[in-house]
């Protein structure tokens, strides 16, 4: 009777000081201003990504030839762009892809990261070696040349976009996890795990991720937004999403060309695209402030 | 005795990586829609060619596939055109058959090697004393803003700091400096602009950080209580220790350097490897497109090997492995 009784009380004991972990890690998070400016801004993105395509007054296919290049009206209350779509709808569709590449790309090289990390820190010997030297590789070049002739070989839509993203990124999360990890593995708590019988699975699941998360959170945040960023960067040299898929790297690619007849092109997506990423990183850095205090880059 | 093995070593793992690339990407755009028949000239050549003389046209296609090696096994062209690109022999581009690729990019690796380089000078000279700034006047107004300032540096990536630059240079104040062209020094300042702000945000924060962490330390009140004045605690003490880890906060950022240029280039109409890279990719135009990652990638990891030496000679600690 005894013994369940005390492992629920240390359960419970256990539970409240995650619970009071995360509550100090949120008043830390919320003294920051800037953090908590951006985190408004990245849920109305958000809500915005949801919600854009009922919203949305036009398809983002609609075009209407007579009202190609006109300055903002009541019925396009962000005017229009050269092939006569309503920018305002552009916007709203394109917050919709955009999130949905960015979040299933990073979502994407991070389990995979994460997985791999993982196995090379606990496994050691030749999992590690030649995992980490194809890690390597990946950082040895700049990953963007990489999503291009990805991008070309598979396509410009939505899945090689996220496919090529995916493939680039996923180095990062597993360097950053396997190092997390091969500091904890010969320590004392992964020592009495083992001792009291844990499988290596279990060790893995059970006491290092939830120790390394808050790590991992943290490269989730910046990674995001640096998906954001590399896909609107493909549309830059021409090589983004498929038109007519509107996207934030198209819209301004285009406006730039255009800026001297129709500055209005540019004002409403470099601008929702800019408070964005900045957002992304005033977030990123609240988080990494307030769930490691005592470091990090 | 180390450093010439060590460099040794690592120009091999360069040639191994740059290698890997090379491979993969032809490997990628074998099979990738563009080929050398599709180029624009060509295929509407050789389309009347066969609409008048088939066997004729076959013949010629027959010539072409044995002068390119087309028909070899994959595995074969795959070593031959690694094994010509190490030797700075890219062969010439689908779209404009008459010059070698090396012809093209006599001119548009200096533009783009001189522009990426001067911004990185560019960010050290304006980052240095804005992040000293702001770490002798940690918590104020003054920190908070240069703070959030380099941080907005290092999140807009450099396209979109471009467009926002020509809107207010070509649209608001137009006829100041240039947003469009090459060729004059003028051309210059928006494009190195663009480019540094990231990396003057990255130098600035580090800076901040770094002399805030050694101002800390136990030598600097040992200095001070020397009665070594205030000034030279800050410059001679303090400063001089973060200097050394600076080249090494320049070193990852070079790559993203590299990568900014491509943009830019495209936004600003400057005729460098960016531009070539970007129009190449459009076009299928294979040969030039791998060309033009293989030298940017090669100046990436150049670039790295120099960072690591230097960082080295300047902090003996270090040992190079």
């Amino acid at each position: 009777m005894m013994v369940p009784a005390m492992g629920a009380a240390a359960a419970g004991r256990a539970a409240s000081a995650r619970t009071s972990a995360a509550r100090r890690a949120w008043a830390r998070y919320r003294a920051n201003p800037l953090a908590v400016v951006g985190l408004v801004w990245v849920l109305v993105f958000f809500l915005l990504g949801i919600i854009g395509p009922w919203v949305a007054p036009h398809g983002y296919a609609q075009t209407n030839y007579l009202m190609a290049n006109h300055p903002p009206t009541w019925a396009y209350p962000m005017g229009t762009d050269s092939l006569g779509h309503d920018m305002f709808s552009e916007i709203l569709f394109s917050i919709r892809f955009a999130l949905e590449i960015a979040i299933f790309a990073s979502l994407a090289a991070f389990a995979v990261g994460t997985v791999l990390g993982l196995w090379a820190g606990l496994q050691g010997g030749w999992v590690d070696a030649s995992l980490m030297r194809i890690v390597d590789f990946f950082f040895a070049f700049p990953a963007y040349f990489l999503d291009l002739i990805l991008v070309t070989k598979f396509g410009r839509g939505m899945g090689p976009i996220i496919f090529a993203l995916a493939v680039t990124g996923w180095a990062g999360y597993a360097r950053l996890i396997r190092g997390l990890v091969l500091g904890m593995r010969d320590g004392e708590m992964v020592e009495a795990a083992r001792a009291l019988g844990a499988s290596p699975l279990h060790v893995a699941a059970r006491y290092l991720f939830p120790n390394v998360v808050s790590n991992m959170l943290i490269a989730l945040a910046f990674g995001i937004p640096g998906d954001l960023t590399v896909q609107a960067a493909l549309s830059v040299v021409g090589m983004g999403l498929n038109p007519p898929l509107p996207s934030f790297g198209n819209m301004i690619a285009a406006a730039g060309g255009n800026i001297l007849g129709y500055p209005w092109l540019l004002y409403w997506p470099a601008g929702i695209f800019a408070v964005t990423l900045l957002s992304f990183l005033f977030v990123a850095d609240g988080l990494q402030e307030a769930l490691n205090p005592k470091g990090g880059y | 005795m180390g450093v010439f093995r060590y460099i040794l070593k690592r120009l091999v793992s360069i040639l191994g990586t740059i290698s890997a690339v090379l491979a993969l990407s032809f490997i990628l755009m074998h099979y990738a829609p563009g080929s050398f028949f599709s180029s624009a000239n060509l295929a509407s050549a050789m389309g009347t060619l066969r609409m008048e003389n088939a066997h004729l046209y076959a013949s010629y296609m027959q010539m072409f596939r044995d002068r390119y090696g087309l028909n070899l096994p994959l595995w074969r062209q795959v070593l031959e055109y690694v094994w010509h690109s190490l030797s700075f022999n890219f062969g010439n581009s689908f779209e404009n058959p008459s010059v070698p690729i090396m012809e093209q990019l006599r001119t548009a690796f200096p533009i783009s090697a001189g522009l990426a380089l001067g911004s990185i000078v560019l960010a050290l000279m304006v980052g240095f004393p804005l992040g000293v700034v702001a770490a002798l006047r940690r918590n104020t107004w003054v920190d908070s803003v240069l703070t959030t300032l380099s941080m907005a540096g290092q999140a807009l990536p450099s396209f979109v700091l471009a467009v926002i630059l020509v809107l207010v240079f070509g649209v608001w104040m137009p006829g100041l400096v240039p947003v469009n062209g090459w060729g004059t020094p003028a051309n210059v300042v928006l494009p190195i602009v663009c480019l540094a702000a990231g990396n003057v945000g990255v130098v600035t924060r580090y800076m901040r950080g770094s002399l805030i962490e050694s101002l800390r330390q136990d030598y600097i009140r040992t200095a001070e209580a020397k009665g070594v004045p205030y000034r030279s605690v800050v410059w001679r003490h303090a400063v001089r220790n973060s200097l050394t880890a600076l080249v090494t906060v320049i070193g990852p950022s070079f790559a993203f350097t590299v990568v900014s240029t491509v943009w830019v280039e495209n936004i600003f109409s400057i005729p460098g490897l960016g531009t070539l890279l970007s129009g190449a990719f459009v076009d299928d135009d294979i040969p030039l497109a791998i060309t033009s990652v293989f030298l940017l990638c090669l100046m990436v990891m150049g670039m790295n090997l120099l960072v690591d030496l230097s960082y080295a000679l300047m902090n003996p600690r270090v040992r190079l492995e």
